[in-house]
């Protein structure tokens, strides 16, 4: 899967799960500061991506992951092994 | 008796269903056993069974008498899938479903449905985990934003005193110092039975020094007080106020209901909390129980990593009692 791809289906499931809209989502955003994520979204998020691309990550080092770019990053490393 | 065996005979007459979300861990089916064989509760393992049953097998247990759910093929998964996505406007079934494939969501599923009382992680999990898991699915109590934990330090003439935050909250605002307050008093009612004696410490005794620090600490006294006028709380207080009669009297000119007789004693900040937990426990050889969690709408122990069968079954006695 191309790397483009991946970064609209992670801003897709990041602006269902945190209810902010696509176009505010950018690669550099942080989930937190810039997104408004509470802490316990972290968990949510990890699963939407898991289901959205149909992969199992590693939670500990998952739940760490601060960005957009991260997060897409992560998620890569797991479609590409597929 | 100590206090711990105080605990396991009381949680015998209440029978709460403790569900383990780390059933694959083989120090917590072996616990469960335990806890099945004495009465101490009823467990439920979550994990895979046949893991579940090979531990068992190799302890020579028989798993007759345990419930084991494995949560994806469990009756209840549909269930409470649909539950967890009514609840959150934003996930849908199919994020939900992958959430409740974990177990300790399915296990704060299970105790949010009313089908278990309680819940103990935390020998395979981090902290962090078990807490946004429990906030996500148990939530929090009325009137309270966020976890926090004390300890159970037991002197050796058999004093007991609550120490609060020693383990969540770094530097807790001053509502999260007011509800770690109120929340420990509650639970110090709920375990011990006496009456709690709140003491909010800093290093000024009301007003002794001048400082942003102790400001906060004097805020977080008002407004727990505020908050829950039922409880007996005060400060801010050097520790020596705190405990010892004679030194409060002769700092304060009123002392109060709490100075000198604190049985429950909050840090302002876990620096102090964890040091002072520790300096307690092997300077003044005091016993240690904890860190156990509060806060939320029902009882969630958070294990160290290292526990062991002994203390897993002394965790789950005091989760029980919470209840």
């Amino acid at each position: 899967m191309e790397i483009q791809e991946i970064e609209k289906r992670v801003k897709k499931v990041v602006s269902q799960v945190l209810n902010v809209p696509e176009d505010t989502i950018k690669q550099g955003s942080r989930f937190v500061e810039d997104l408004g994520a509470e802490s316990i979204q972290s968990l949510e998020l990890v699963a939407g991506f898991e289901s959205e691309f149909d992969i199992s990550m590693e939670e500990d080092a998952a739940l760490n992951i601060k960005t957009v770019e991260k997060a897409i990053e992560f998620i890569k490393k797991y479609v590409d092994a597929k | 008796m100590n206090l711990i065996e105080r605990f396991l005979e009381k949680a015998k007459s209440l029978d709460r269903r403790i569900v383990f979300p780390e059933g694959n861990d083989e120090r917590i089916v072996e616990a469960a056993a335990f806890i099945e064989k004495e009465k101490i509760g009823h467990p439920i393992l979550l994990g895979n069974k046949q893991k579940i049953h090979e531990h068992l097998l190799k302890l020579n247990l028989s798993p007759d008498n345990i419930s084991i759910i494995e949560p994806k093929s469990s009756p209840y998964f549909h269930e409470l899938t649909e539950l967890y996505a009514a609840r959150r406007k934003n996930v849908s079934m199919a994020i939900a479903e992958r959430l409740l494939c974990r177990e300790l969501i399915f296990g704060g599923m299970l105790i949010s449905a009313n089908k278990a009382d309680c819940l103990v992680a935390g020998a395979s999990n981090t902290t962090a985990n078990v807490i946004q898991s429990a906030a996500l699915t148990i939530g929090y109590q009325d009137d309270v934003s966020t976890a926090s934990s004390f300890f159970i330090m037991v002197l050796p003439e058999n004093k007991i005193l609550f120490y609060a935050d020693c383990a969540v909250n770094i530097d807790p605002d001053v509502k999260q110092l007011s509800e770690i307050g109120i929340t420990t008093a509650r639970s110090f009612k709920k375990l011990i039975g006496e009456e709690p004696k709140v003491a909010f410490l800093s290093f000024s005794t009301k007003g002794s020094a001048n400082h942003p620090l102790v400001d906060k600490v004097t805020q977080a006294v008002q407004l727990a007080k505020s908050k829950d006028p039922t409880i007996d709380l005060d400060g801010e207080f050097q520790a020596d106020t705190a405990l010892v009669k004679q030194v409060a009297e002769k700092k304060l000119k009123e002392s109060g209901s709490v100075a000198g007789i604190a049985n429950i004693l909050i840090f302002p900040d876990l620096n102090s909390g964890n040091i002072a937990y520790k300096l307690t426990q092997y300077l003044a050889k005091a016993e240690a129980y904890g860190p156990v969690l509060q806060g939320f709408r029902c009882p969630v122990s958070d294990l160290s990593r290292g526990a062991k069968v002994k203390d897993i079954v002394g965790v789950s006695a005091i989760t029980s009692l919470q209840v």
